[in-house]
C-alpha cells in the first residue's frame, strides 16, 4: 500500500490556538498543573531522599486517596471529611507497607525496591477494581467552589482555582515541616547522611516509617483534591505516576524544592506546547527531561551520588 | 505426542493433499486423511466442529481505560450464546434454525482480558485457536484490535465478528474477506448526524473538534468535518489531539475557551471521553458550546450525569427507549435486564446481534465451513436486527444498519435513572453509506 | 558457569528445546504460548546481559524491539521486500544502529537517571511510531500481513507457517542465540561487564574503557531486542504498536526479575511463568478481570522471598547442596604460612624506550582546592626509577587526595604531574592505569559477588588486552598468559587457596591481600599502596611487609601508612605531609628524629609516631 494513502486519512497532530490571551490562558493553567504535579512529586521525593527508595506504587497511593476520600463521602456527604480521610488513610496505607514489605528491601539492590514497589502498585490498582469495578467516581466540590470564575483575562473553574491555594498551603505545611520541625531536621539529615543519622542514636526505623507515611499522605491528599477535577477511576494513578517521575528527575531525585520547582516546570511546559501542537504535549516533557539530563547530570537542584 | 502437535500437521497433510492447493504442497509427501474434495481443512476446521461443542472466544479489556466498555459487551455475548443454546424466542426470531444450539451442538464462549491492546488481542485469540479450536472469533473496543483481529483471522483462517469499532478503516481498507462488522462508524455517524445538526442549527457554524490520536479519532473527525463544511459551510476552528490515556484536558479546554467555537465535537472515547467531558463542563465551555458527541460511548451518561449530557447530540447503534418501537429490541432489553440487573446499552446489543447473525448465517449454511459461511453472509438477505431489517454489503462485509440519532434529556424529563436520551430520528443505514469501493476494502481470498 | 565442560550448558539447553515440544504441551501450555515464550526468552538474553551482568537497569528496551521489528515488517509488507530472513536481520542490525546511538546520550547518566532516560527514549519512539511514521508503521494499527519464513534449498522447501514448524524456527533462533550469548559472557568482555556491575569505580582504575563496554552491551541488547520483535512479526504475522509501549519494557523487567537476572535463562524462565499463569488464571480459573490481581500478588511473593528469581533460587540450591558436601570432606584450610617469598612476582611493564633510571613521577606545584579549601597546596614530589617511598603525615594531612591526584582520579587544581617523561595531567585513571601507574584503595574496592579469580582476571586483562577491544567472542581462557598471571598473583598474595571463593566470603585480611593483588595484577611500573596494612592484625602486617617486599623488585612503589615501624622498615626514604603541604622528606633515620616531624605528631591530634 502506498503510504501516500495513510497520510491522508491521518489528519495530522491536530492545531492549536496561538494568540497572547491563549498564551497568558495556558501560563496560568500550566500553574494550576504544575502545583499539583509538586505536590504529589514531593511525596515521591522526600520518601527517595530519605530512604533511597523509588516507591512506583506511588501513583497507586494517588489513586487510593481519592477512592479512599470517594467511599467516605458517599458515607459523610463532607469533602473535608474526605479529604482527611482520603490523607489518613493512605498514610496509614504507606506506613503498613514500609513496616511489612519496605523495611526488608532497604538493604536489597534498587531494582529489587522498584520490583516490588512496581508489584505492590498492580495490587492496589487491581483490588479497587476487584470492590468497586472500573466505572469513574465523582466527587463533587464543596458547594461554594462549584461554577467558574472571571479572571479577567480568562474564566477559570473555581475549584480549580482554589485547588491551586489547596494545594500551595500543603506544600508549605509540607515545607514547614521538612524544615521547621525537629523530625523534619532529622529527616533532612537522613537526606544528607542516613549514616550520621544513625549514629546519632536516632531510631532511624521510626523515622523512615514516617518519612514514608508522610510522603504516601501526599500523593493521597493529591489524590482526593484532584477528585473532583478528574473523576477517579482504578487506573488514574498510572498516568500521573510516569509524569510525577518526570518531575523528580527533572527537579533532582532527592530533593524539595527540586520537586516544586520541577512540577511548575512540568505543567507549563506541557500547557504552552498544547498551545501549539496539542499532540506533542506530553512528548515535549520527555524532550525537556532528557535535555535537563544531559546538561545536568543530577537534575536542576539534585546532589551527586543521590541517584 | 499432543493433540495440537498432530493436528498441527495434519492440518498441513490435508493442505497438500488436495488438488486445489498445489501452491501450499512443498513438503514431503506423505500418507494423509483427505477429508473432502471440495472442502479441505481450514483453520479449525473441521476439528473444531467435531465434537458436541464449538467454541468461540473474545478478547475484550477487562482493565484499563476501555474496560467499562469490554466488560459490556461481553454480557452481549454471553447473553446471546445462552439464547442459541436454550434455542430463546428472541434468538429463533433472528436465526430461526437456531434449535437449541447450532447445527445441534452448543456453543460455549471463551473470553480473555484483552487490556485493549492489539498484541495482547492477537496473543489470546491465537491461544484459543490452539486449545480450543474455536470456530469464531470476536472482541474490541477499539478499532486498532478490530484491525489487528481482521488481519489475524484472514491469515489464520478464523472469522471474525468486529466488537465496537468505528473506523472507517475495518471494513474500508483494512477489511478482510473473514471479518464482519455489525455496528455503524465514523462515516455512517458523519452522515447521519451532519444533516441533524444543520437542520437543528443551520449553516456557516464554528467548531471546535477534539479528537483521540489515533486512526478511529482521525477518521471520524475527518468523516464529520468533511459532511459539516461541505454540506453546511460549517467551520474547524480548531482540532484538539490528545493521547489516549489522558487525564487532565484542562490545557486542550484552554484552547477551546479561546477559539471561538460554538459547538464542542467530542471524538474521544471510553474514560478519555468521560473526563474531557466533564472537564469542559468545569470549565464552562458546557452548556455554553453545544456538545456533539459523534461516536457514542456506552455508559457516557451514567459516569458524567445528566446535567452533562442534557442537550447534547449524539449518534448510536441503539438505544434502549426503542423498545417502545421494536419488539425485539424490547424482548432483549427485558431479557438483560433479567440477567444483569441494568439495561443494556449498544455495546452489548452490538455483541448480541453480531453473535445472532452469525447462528442465522451458520445454521442456515447448515456447515460451519468458513467459506459456506462468508458465502451465507454475502448473499446479503434482508435479515432482522433489534431495530428492523438488515443486510451485509457482500463487497466489505459491513452490516448496512440504521443510525440512531439522540439528544440528552434534562434530569427532571428522565423516566427513571436509565432514560438519559431521547431518540430524535433513526436514520436508514442504506443512504449513509460510502460507496463499496470508496475506503479501499480489498477482501482477499476465502481460503 | 560450567567451567570444567564447557558445552554443557549448550548441550542440555538443545536438548531442551528439542523436548518442549513433547512434553509442555501436557503441562498446559499452547504451541503459540511456548514460541511467544522463545521470543520473550531472546529478548530477555540481550537485556540479561545488559540487565543481569552490566547492571544497567533500562526501561526502554521497547524502543528496539519495536524498531526492528517494525523495520523488518515495514520491508516486508509495505516495501514488498520477499526475504524474511534478511528483513529480520536488517532490523536487528537497525535497532543495533538505534542502540548506539540511543546509548550514547544514556549512558552519560548512571543509576535511576539513565532509567529515566531510557524509559523518556522509549515514549519518544512510541510517540514517532504513533504520530509522525504512522504513515510507515501504520500508527496504532500496526503492520499486518507479514509473511513467515519460505527456505528454497535447491532440493526441498522449507515453510514455517504453522506454529510448530514455527515453533523449530524459533528454537533455531533461540538456540543461536544463547550459543552468542553464552561466548559473550565467557568472554573477557563479559568479564569486564561484570565488574562494572560489581564497581565501576574500579573497573575503570584497572584499566578498563568501562564507557565503552557499557556502550558494547547496551548495543548488543538492542540488536537482541531488535531481532525478537522481528521474530514477533513474523510468528503472528502482525507487527504490533504495542510492542513500542512502556508495558513491553515493564513485562521484559519483570520478567527478567521473576526468572532470575544474570543468569540469561532468567528471562526466558520468567516470561514461562508470567504467560503460563495469565493463560491459567484466566483460561482455566475464569478469573475475568481479577487474573491481574492475582498475578500481581504472586509477583510481589515470588519478588519478597526469591531475591535471585526462580533460576538464581535452583543455583542457590545447588550451591547449598554442593558447599555442605565440600565443608564436611574438606575444612578450608587455614594456612597462614607466608610462602609469598617463594614466588616471583610479575615483572613490571616495560615499554619500549622508557627509561629505566632517573625519576619515574614528578609533580611540580601540585594543588588541589575544594570550594574555598586547599586540600593539597603547591606539591613538589619526584620519585625515581625502583625507589620505595613512604609517605605519612597525621589525619586530614592531604594524603589520600594527593594520591588521588597522582592516579588521575580528581583532577588538580593546578601543578603537572609528569609520569615517565610524560605529561598525565588532566587524563583519565583508566588511561594512566594503562600507561602501568595503578592503585591499590585505602578502602577495599573489590568485585564482591565474582570469585578471586575472576577478581584478577579482571585486573590482569587490562594490561593484556589495552583499555578496550571487542573481543566479544573469544574465550577468557584462551587469553595468552592470563592464567599464569593470575596464578602467580594469586600465590604472591597468598590467595591461592581462595581462588574460586566468591569476594564476599572471605575474611577481612584476605580482602586487603587481594586489594593489593588486584593492583600488582595490573603489571604497574609504578605502584601506590593507600594504607595497606590498615585493619590488620600483627601477624598479619609482618606477612605483608614480606609480600611488599618481593613486589618491590624491578618496581616503583609509593606506600601510604600509619603503621610507622613497618612503613621505615620497607622503604628507602619518606615523605611528610602536613596540612596539605610538604613538610620534609628524608631517609626514615631522618624522618624519625627530625624535630618539625615530632612536632606535627605531637602537636597534632594523633601522636602516632612510635
Amino acid at each position: 500500500m502506498p503510504a501516500s494513502d495513510r497520510i491522508i486519512i491521518n489528519l495530522g497532530t491536530g492545531s492549536g490556538v496561538i494568540n497572547w490571551a491563549n498564551f497568558i490562558s495556558q501560563c496560568f493553567n500550566g500553574l494550576v498543573t504544575g502545583a499539583l504535579l509538586a505536590l504529589i512529586s514531593s511525596g515521591l521525593t522526600i520518601i527517595y531522599g530519605t530512604l533511597g527508595v523509588l516507591n512506583l506504587a506511588h501513583g497507586a497511593m494517588f489513586m487510593l486517596g481519592g477512592y479512599a476520600g470517594w467511599v467516605t463521602y458517599t458515607y459523610t456527604d463532607s469533602f473535608l471529611a474526605a479529604v482527611v480521610a482520603g490523607s489518613l488513610f493512605v498514610m496509614l496505607v504507606g506506613v503498613v507497607m514500609e513496616r511489612l514489605v519496605i523495611r526488608h528491601f532497604y538493604t536489597r539492590p534498587h531494582e529489587d525496591q522498584l520490583l516490588v514497589t512496581f508489584g505492590l502498585g498492580i495490587v492496589f490498582v487491581e483490588t479497587v477494581r476487584f470492590f468497586f469495578g472500573s466505572l469513574s467516581q465523582t466527587v463533587p466540590p464543596p458547594g461554594p467552589l462549584v461554577g467558574i470564575t472571571d479572571l479577567g483575562f480568562m474564566i477559570y473553574p473555581t475549584y480549580r482555582l482554589a485547588l491551586l491555594g489547596i494545594v500551595a498551603v500543603a506544600l508549605l505545611t509540607l515545607y514547614f515541616v521538612l524544615y521547621r520541625t525537629r523530625i523534619g531536621m532529622i529527616v533532612r539529615a537522613g537526606i544528607e547522611d542516613s549514616v550520621m543519622v544513625d549514629s546519632l542514636g536516632i531510631n532511624v526505623y521510626k523515622v523512615f516509617m514516617l518519612v514514608f507515611g508522610i510522603g504516601a499522605m501526599a500523593a493521597g491528599f493529591a489524590g482526593i483534591v484532584n477528585a473532583p477535577v478528574v473523576s477517579i477511576a482504578p487506573d488514574v494513578g498510572e498516568a500521573i505516576l510516569v509524569q510525577t517521575f518526570v518531575v523528580v528527575v527533572i527537579g533532582g531525585v532527592g530533593s524539595f524544592p527540586g520537586a516544586v520547582i520541577g512540577g511548575l516546570i512540568a505543567g507549563e511546559i506541557i500547557s504552552i506546547t498544547t498551545m501549539f501542537n496539542p499532540a506533542y504535549s506530553q512528548i515535549m516533557l520527555f524532550v525537556a527531561m532528557t535535555l535537563v539530563l544531559v546538561l545536568r547530570p543530577h537534575g536542576l537542584l539534585g546532589q551527586a551520588g543521590r541517584e | 505426542m499432543s493433540r495440537n502437535l498432530k493436528s498441527g500437521w495434519t492440518r498441513r497433510e490435508a493442505l497438500r493433499a488436495s488438488a486445489g492447493f498445489a501452491g501450499a504442497a512443498m513438503l514431503p509427501v506423505m500418507p494423509t486423511v483427505v477429508w473432502a474434495d471440495d472442502k479441505p481443512a481450514i483453520g479449525t476446521w473441521p476439528a473444531g466442529s467435531e465434537g458436541d461443542t464449538v467454541n468461540v472466544a473474545a478478547a475484550v479489556p477487562l482493565t484499563g481505560s476501555y474496560a467499562v466498555q469490554g466488560a459490556d459487551e461481553l454480557k452481549g455475548w454471553e447473553l446471546a450464546v445462552e439464547h442459541i443454546n436454550t434455542g430463546h424466542e428472541l434468538m429463533k426470531a433472528i436465526a430461526p434454525k437456531v434449535d437449541k444450539g447450532l447445527l445441534g451442538k452448543q456453543v460455549k464462549l471463551l473470553s480473555a482480558d484483552s487490556a485493549a491492546k492489539p498484541n495482547n488481542a492477537v496473543q489470546s485469540e491465537q491461544t484459543f485457536i490452539n486449545d480450543n479450536k474455536i470456530v469464531m472469533m470476536t472482541g474490541s473496543t477499539s478499532s486498532a484490535v478490530a484491525v489487528a483481529l481482521n488481519k489475524f483471522a484472514q491469515r489464520e483462517k478464523i472469522l471474525y465478528l468486529a466488537g465496537i469499532s468505528g473506523s472507517n478503516d475495518t471494513t474500508g481498507k483494512d477489511c478482510v474477506r473473514y471479518g464482519f462488522r455489525q455496528n455503524f462508524f465514523g462515516q455512517t455517524a458523519a452522515a447521519a448526524i451532519g444533516p441533524v445538526l444543520l437542520k437543528q442549527f443551520g449553516k456557516g457554524k464554528k467548531a471546535a473538534f477534539m479528537t483521540p490520536d489515533y486512526t478511529y479519532g482521525h477518521t471520524v473527525t475527518k468523516s464529520v468535518n468533511d459532511y459539516l463544511t461541505a454540506n453546511g459551510g460549517w467551520e474547524m476552528v480548531t482540532n484538539q489531539v490528545s493521547p489516549l490515556g489522558t487525564q487532565d484536558y484542562s490545557q486542550y479546554l484552554t484552547n477551546i475557551a479561546n477559539s471561538g467555537a460554538e459547538f464542542l465535537i467530542n471524538v474521544n472515547w471510553g474514560r478519555d471521553a468521560v473526563l474531557s467531558t466533564q472537564q469542559a463542563k468545569q470549565f464552562g465551555l458546557l452548556p455554553k458550546m453545544t456538545l456533539v458527541i459523534p461516536y457514542q460511548i456506552p455508559f457516557l451518561a451514567k459516569e458524567v450525569g445528566p446535567d452533562i449530557t442534557e442537550g447534547v447530540f449524539a449518534a448510536t447503534d441503539f438505544w434502549w427507549t426503542q423498545e417502545d418501537q421494536y419488539p425485539l429490541a424490547k424482548q432483549f432489553v427485558e431479557a438483560f435486564q433479567a440477567k444483569y440487573g441494568y439495561r443494556p446499552e449498544w455495546g452489548a446489543e452490538n455483541s448480541y446481534v453480531s453473535f445472532a447473525h452469525w447462528a442465522r448465517m451458520v445454521s442456515e449454511a447448515g456447515s460451519f465451513y468458513p467459506p459456506d459461511v462468508i458465502k451465507q453472509y454475502e448473499k446479503g438477505e434482508t435479515i432482522p436486527s433489534l431495530l428492523g431489517d438488515v443486510h451485509y454489503r457482500p463487497e466489505d462485509h459491513q452490516c448496512i444498519r440504521p443510525v440512531v440519532i439522540v439528544r440528552g434529556k434534562a434530569k427532571k424529563d428522565m423516566k427513571n435513572d436509565e432514560d438519559f436520551w431521547e431518540v430524535l430520528e433513526v436514520v436508514p443505514g442504506e443512504g449513509l453509506m460510502q460507496k463499496p469501493d470508496e475506503f479501499g476494502c480489498q477482501l482477499g481470498d476465502y481460503t | 558457569m560450567q567451567i570444567k565442560r564447557p558445552y554443557l550448558v549448550e548441550l542440555f539447553t538443545a536438548l531442551a528445546l528439542l523436548l518442549a515440544p513433547f512434553v509442555l504441551p501436557h503441562l498446559g501450555f499452547s504451541p503459540s504460548t511456548i514460541n511467544r515464550i522463545l521470543i520473550w526468552g531472546l529478548f530477555g538474553l540481550g537485556f540479561d546481559i545488559l540487565f543481569g551482568y552490566t547492571g544497567l537497569l533500562s526501561f526502554g528496551q521497547s524502543a528496539f524491539y519495536g524498531t526492528g521489528g517494525m523495520f523488518a515488517a515495514y520491508l516486508l509488507t509495505e516495501a514488498g521486500f520477499p526475504y524474511v530472513m534478511l528483513s529480520i536481520v536488517i532490523g536487528a542490525v537497525v535497532a543495533g544502529v538505534v542502540g548506539y546511538l540511543v546509548g550514547l546520550i544514556a549512558l552519560k547518566r548512571t543509576g535511576i537517571y539513565f532509567a529515566m532516560i531510557t524509559v523518556a527514549i522509549a515514549e519518544v519512539f512510541f510517540f514517532a511510531e504513533f504520530n509522525p511514521l504512522s504513515a510507515y508503521t501504520g500508527g496504532e494499527n500496526g503492520l499486518p500481513g507479514v509473511p513467515t519464513p519460505v527456505f528454497n534449498l535447491g532440493f526441498t522447501v522449507l515453510k514455517f507457517d504453522t506454529d510448530w514448524t514455527m515453533y523449530t524456527f524459533l528454537a533455531f533462533w533461540y538456540f543461536v542465540g544463547i550459543v552468542i550469548a553464552l561466548r559473550i559472557v565467557r568472554s573477557p568482555v563479559g568479564a569486564i561487564l561484570s565488574a562494572i556491575r560489581d564497581n565501576p569505580l574500579r573497573a575503570s582504575a584497572l584499566g578498563h574503557n568501562i564507557h565503552g563496554y557499557k556502550l558494547t552491551a547496551f548495543v548488543v541488547a538492542a540488536i537482541y531486542a531488535g531481532f525478537a520483535g522481528g521474530l514477533l512479526a513474523t510468528m503472528q504475522g502482525f507487527m504490533p504498536p504495542d510492542a513500542f509501549m512502556f508495558d513491553t519494557s515493564g513485562q521484559l523487567v519483570m520478567q527478567t526479575a521473576i526468572g532470575g537476572a544474570g543468569t540469561l535463562f532468567g528471562p526466558l524462565i520468567g516470561a514461562t511463568v508470567w504467560l503460563y499463569l495469565s493463560d491459567f488464571f484466566q483460561n482455566v480459573l475464569h478469573l475475568g478481570p481479577t487474573w491481574k490481581l492475582v498475578l500481581g500478588i504472586v509477583f510481589v511473593l515470588l519478588v519478597v522471598f526469591l531475591r535471585r528469581g526462580i533460576v538464581g533460587a535452583i543455583d542457590d540450591l545447588y550451591r547449598m547442596a554442593r558447599s555442605d558436601r565440600k565443608n564436611t570432606a574438606e575444612p578450608v584450610a587455614a594456612s597462614s604460612e607466608a610462602k609469598a617469598a617463594a614466588v616471583e612476582a610479575m615483572p613490571a611493564r616495560r615499554r619500549d624506550g622508557a627509561q629505566t633510571s632517573g625519576p619515574i613521577l614528578q609533580a611540580t606545584g601540585l594543588t588541589k582546592r575544594y570550594g574555598g579549601l586547599a586540600a593539597n597546596s603547591d606539591i613538589d614530589f619526584s620519585v625515581d626509577h625502583g625507589e620505595m617511598r613512604g609517605i605519612i603525615g597525621p589525619n586530614g594531612a592531604g594524603k589520600s587526595t594527593f594520591f588521588k591526584m597522582l592516579t588521575c582520579e580528581v583532577e588538580p587544581s593546578a601543578g603537572k604531574i609528569v609520569f615517565e617523561g610524560r605529561d598525565i595531567t588532566g587524563m583519565g585513571v583508566t588511561d594512566v592505569c594503562q600507561l602501568g601507574l595503578t592503585k591499590s584503595y585505602q578502602i577495599n574496592q573489590l568485585f564482591d559477588r565474582l570469585t578471586v579469580r575472576r577478581n584478577l582476571m579482571i585486573a590482569a586483562l587490562g594490561e593484556t588486552r589495552g583499555k578496550f577491544k571487542l573481543d566479544l567472542f573469544k574465550s577468557i581462557r584462551s587469553v595468552p598468559g592470563l592464567e599464569d598471571q593470575v596464578e602467580r598473583t594469586a600465590a604472591l598474595v597468598n590467595l591461592t587457596a581462595r581462588l574460586d571463593t566468591p569476594v564476599s566470603e572471605l575474611a577481612y585480611g584476605e580482602k586487603r591481600r587481594l586489594e593489593i593483588g588486584l593492583a600488582l595484577a595490573t603489571s604497574p611500573s609504578l605502584l601506590l599502596l593507600d594504607e595497606p596494612l590498615a585493619g590488620m592484625s600483627p601477624s598479619e602486617r609482618v606477612e605483608t611487609v614480606a609480600l611488599l617486599k618481593s613486589i618491590a623488585r624491578g618496581r616503583t612503589m609509593i606506600i601510604i601508612d600509619h603503621d610507622m615501624d613497618s612503613l621505615f622498615e620497607l622503604v628507602g626514604k619518606v615523605t611528610v605531609l602536613q596540612e596539605g603541604r610538604v613538610l620534609v622528606e628524608g631517609t626514615p633515620a631522618e624522618i624519625k628524629t627530625n624535630a618539625k616531624v615530632q612536632e606535627a605528631y605531637l602537636g597534632g591530634v594523633h601522636g602516632e609516631v612510635a
